[in-house]
């Protein structure tokens, strides 16, 4: 037996020890190679698809690479962690520094080499299927078709042999000999009692209520100024919670004897603060990651549902045509035009149009203001299906702005106070205040009676509006020639709202793709990081297990503990990342004055659904393993 | 061959506890000798210094006049696999390695022929009588197989010291007298110096000399007489004499 036949043979008959560190290297090549899929398709080389995707793109395969190197680098580190005794041994046996280095590198080499070959492997299987969910994630127009991915290939390839190379390397030179006697008892040593200190333990609530108090609370533009210094303040009080505030409350527990000596209590909390002490630093890491996935995630997804809804706000109906202009030839032949194109695209429309009228109101805060005629409005609102309003004769009615306008909510009613001064100098007070899109207008205006209306002074300005409501045609057509159509008036002066929708997914399909892409990346190694520290305890939970076995564990109660145990794990960085996600995404509701909820519900409830699924599978496999060492 | 010379140990912590005070001992090249001692009495802690393991707060260990705690680290990983053997309780086999693999392991880190390794493991199995299960896997072997593997393993390389702590703790009776025949075998037939820890006074009745240690401190020692039988009698004395509370008794009046 040679030096290397020693090595290799160390790690082929030693699975179940490197098969976590194996498979999380796997899974981290895997995402970068059907990242580096994509970044290299054909219909992506050629220049068809825009600069700014694959700009996005090599960025977030930098980022992926950066975080692979991170995640291995740490992954490693904790498996040497585990290892101490057997390195120990070998010291005995006159192991030199060098020699342990060196094992470490082969190993590392070894494993990284497989790794990587079926990382890429495993990448090419589900390369089709990832290539489809791009395809109608990206809004390409073109098919990205199956291709053999050879640039990806060997980048991939290249690119983590060399980070398993510099990690090799570095990690063998951080592997610290220290006495022979502290690795050789590495098993043995007892760690004492961990402490926490009551006063760290209350700053830790402090913090974390602070942080929540302050994100929930401030509004509008407050929530940028406040961004930084709750973030800076919440992540304190996480690390607090985990390392002072979750150790002082297990102690807490573990005094009151009525609670500690029930039934499996005692078992389970007995070393829950050793553990929780040692899975400090690994919880805290999980929760920030976690809680950056969460919150990036479902601000992207808030974004996008947030402009579309804008964008449909503002123009409501199928087709908007608006002109400042008076000349009538022009816009019959515009609207002629428009016409035209719907006829040849097979869209049957119902149409209207008005003049809208703009007007000088004193107070009113804007140079000018909307003012429409009942009769008018009406018209409208029997178009979008909305409801009719009844104005009497001395009254107006004011619609407020809309939520595109950011101001502070308490302003949207300035024009409640600003009456509107007729001709003759008589007053019109608003008398209620409603909210609808039925008009084209993003600010404030009132609703006025048709007798009203005209006691008017002369407008200052005058806008031609023609709109047009489709009721038959296929949405493809709509887009198309709504496409047409906004490209060939000068901007401003018609809308496609279907096509605009179609514009901003088709920008932020890729954006919302990239983000999702790292945000799983980010989730499930977190996983895997909680994976690894619940192996690095099976050793002594089997002996644990097994000696409170021997005394009287029903298998029944034998789960229950595991699950509890597991469970507390798997969920306490998990279920603090989705309180961080979903105040995170509360402030942005707020930023933007829009609601969320069923935004960030959707996102972080698809993120428990997969940590839940994930805790039953690790849950089975390590029940099994401390089942067989009992029974 | 071996000289421990005033060697004290302390370990530091809350309340510092001396483990070991002021012990002399030497041992001649070829000896067997014998540590023994209660629970606590320091006698491993002795050993590890020896063996490199731990270092004296004050005192040295001389092997062959040199001090091994003087080297540098690699100078002492090559000292430990030329010049040293060790036998566990535990085994400490590798359970990754089969137990040729295991035998030949202090060759295989010092770099030897694959030949040469094949050779000395055939050899030193012979004479073990472990020929048998060299292909085995750890798991698949009793105790007793795996402490020869142990000794194989600690002797394949010809150690000037064989180490060896409570190397029949983890056995039965009939393991234990094997191992405990192979290791005076390989003591008388290769010369081999040795120096046992051990609660087992039958075990201990093996060796040349058994010293006595008890609190850290030397106790007493006796030799091996004509016979194994009256050695292990006298081990047995000594130890009723040194064990229980009846401390305030000294042994010249129980005597």
């Amino acid at each position: 037996m040679t030096f290397r036949q020693f090595t290799v043979n160390n790690v082929i008959r030693n699975k179940r020890l490197y098969v976590a560190y194996f498979l999380s290297s796997l899974f981290t090549v895997m995402v970068f190679f059907t990242f580096a899929i994509f970044a290299f398709h054909p219909a992506f080389m050629d220049g068809s698809i825009r600069g700014e995707v694959l700009y996005g793109m090599s960025i977030a395969g930098g980022i992926i690479y950066i975080f692979s190197f991170f995640f291995v680098l740490y992954s490693m580190s904790s498996f040497l962690q585990s290892r101490k005794k057997e390195f120990g041994l070998l010291m005995m046996q006159g192991m030199s520094t060098k020699q342990v280095r060196l094992m470490v590198f082969m190993e590392n080499m070894l494993i990284g080499f497989f790794s990587t070959l079926g990382g890429i492997l495993l990448g090419l299987v589900f390369a089709k299927a990832i290539l489809l969910f791009a395809e109608n994630m990206l809004v390409i127009d073109e098919t990205l078709n199956f291709y053999f991915p050879l640039w990806a290939i060997i980048i991939t390839f290249v690119s983590f042999i060399v980070l398993f190379l510099f990690i090799s390397l570095f990690v063998s030179f951080i592997l610290r000999t220290r006495k022979l006697i502290d690795l050789i008892k590495a098993d043995k040593q007892s760690k004492g009692e961990p402490k926490s200190s009551v006063i760290l333990a209350i700053i830790a609530a402090i913090l974390l209520a602070a942080g929540y108090a302050t994100a929930l609370y401030v509004e509008g533009q407050g929530v940028l100024l406040a961004m930084l210094p709750v973030i800076i303040i919440v992540i304190i009080g996480t690390y607090l919670l985990f390392t002072q505030l979750s150790v002082y409350v297990i102690r807490q527990l573990k005094g009151n004897k009525r609670f500690f000596w029930r039934k499996t209590n005692m078992v389970l909390f007995s070393d829950l603060s050793f553990r929780m002490k040692d899975n400090a630093r690994t919880f805290f890491m999980v929760a920030i990651i976690s809680t950056v996935a969460f919150s990036a995630i479902g601000s992207l997804y808030g974004l996008q549902s947030f402009l579309t809804k804008e964008v449909k706000e503002m123009n409501p109906y199928t087709f908007t045509y608006s002109n400042y202009e008076s000349d009538d030839s022009l816009i019959q032949e515009h609207t002629r035009t428009v016409e035209e194109t719907l006829n040849k695209y097979d869209i049957q429309t119902e149409t209207a149009s008005e003049e809208l009228n703009y007007f000088e109101v004193e107070n009113s805060g804007r140079p000018e203001v909307l003012i429409s005629k009942e009769s008018e409005y009406n018209r409208f609102a029997a178009l979008l299906g909305e409801e009719r309003v009844d104005v009497g004769k001395n009254e107006a009615v004011v619609v407020g702005d809309s939520s595109t306008v950011m101001i502070g909510a308490e302003q949207k009613e300035r024009l409640m106070d600003v009456p509107i001064v007729l001709e003759n100098g008589e007053r019109v007070h608003p008398s209620r205040l409603i909210s609808t899109v039925v008009m084209p207008e993003m600010f404030s205006y009132y609703i006025v009676a048709d007798e009203t209306f005209d006691a008017l002074p002369d407008p200052v300005e005058t806008k031609t509006h023609i709109t047009w409501q489709a009721t038959q045609g296929s949405e493809e057509a709509i887009i198309e020639a709504g496409g047409v159509l906004q490209n060939q008036f000068s901007p401003g002066t018609f809308s496609a709202i279907d096509y605009s929708i179609y514009t901003i997914n088709k920008s932020f399909g890729p954006v919302l793709f990239i983000g999702l892409f790292i945000g799983i990346v980010f989730f499930v190694s977190a996983g895997s990081f909680l994976y690894f520290r619940l192996y690095s305890d099976l050793d002594q939970d089997k002996m644990k297990f097994k000696s409170i076995a021997k005394m009287g564990l029903t298998e029944k109660e034998l789960k229950k503990v595991i699950n509890r145990q597991t469970a507390l794990l798997f969920f306490a960085p998990i279920v603090v990342a989705l309180l961080h996600g979903a105040v995170a995404l509360t402030a942005l509701s707020n930023l933007f004055d829009y609601n969320l909820v069923t935004e960030s519900a959707l996102v972080l409830g698809l993120f428990a659904f997969i940590q839940i699924i994930y805790f039953i599978i690790v849950r089975h496999f390590y029940t099994k393993q401390i089942r067989s060492a009992i029974y | 061959m071996l000289q421990v010379n005033n060697v004290s140990k302390v370990y530091e912590g809350k309340v510092a506890f001396r483990a070991l005070s002021e012990i002399n001992l030497s041992i001649e090249k070829g000896e067997f000798v014998g540590i023994m001692g209660p629970s606590g009495s320091g006698k491993t802690t002795l050993l590890n210094m020896v063996a490199t393991i731990d270092e004296p707060t004050t005192g040295e260990v001389l092997i062959e006049g040199n001090n091994p705690h003087s080297l540098s680290r690699d100078e002492l990983a090559k000292f430990r696999r030329r010049e040293l053997g060790f036998v566990f309780q535990e085994f400490n086999l590798l359970h990754t390695l089969t137990v040729e693999e295991n035998i030949v392991l202090p060759l295989t880190l010092d770099g030897k022929r694959v030949k040469e390794m094949k050779q000395k493991a055939a050899a030193i199995a012979e004479k073990l009588s472990i020929s048998s299960i060299l292909t085995k896997r750890t798991h698949e072997i009793s105790g007793g197989q795996a402490q020869r593997a142990a000794i194989a393993r600690a002797m394949i390389h010809q150690p000037k010291l064989l180490l060896a702590d409570e190397p029949t703790g983890n056995l039965d009776s009939k393991a234990s007298k094997d191992v405990m025949e192979m290791l005076a075998y390989l003591n008388e037939q290769e010369k081999a110096t040795m120096m046992l820890v051990t609660h087992d006074a039958q075990a201990a009745s093996y060796a040349d000399r058994v010293i006595f240690i008890r609190d850290g401190k030397f106790y007493s020692e006796i030799h091996h007489g004509k016979s194994r039988q009256t050695f292990f009698q006298s081990i047995i004395d000594t130890l009723s004499l040194m064990g229980g509370d009846d401390s305030d008794f000294s042994p010249i009046h129980r005597q």
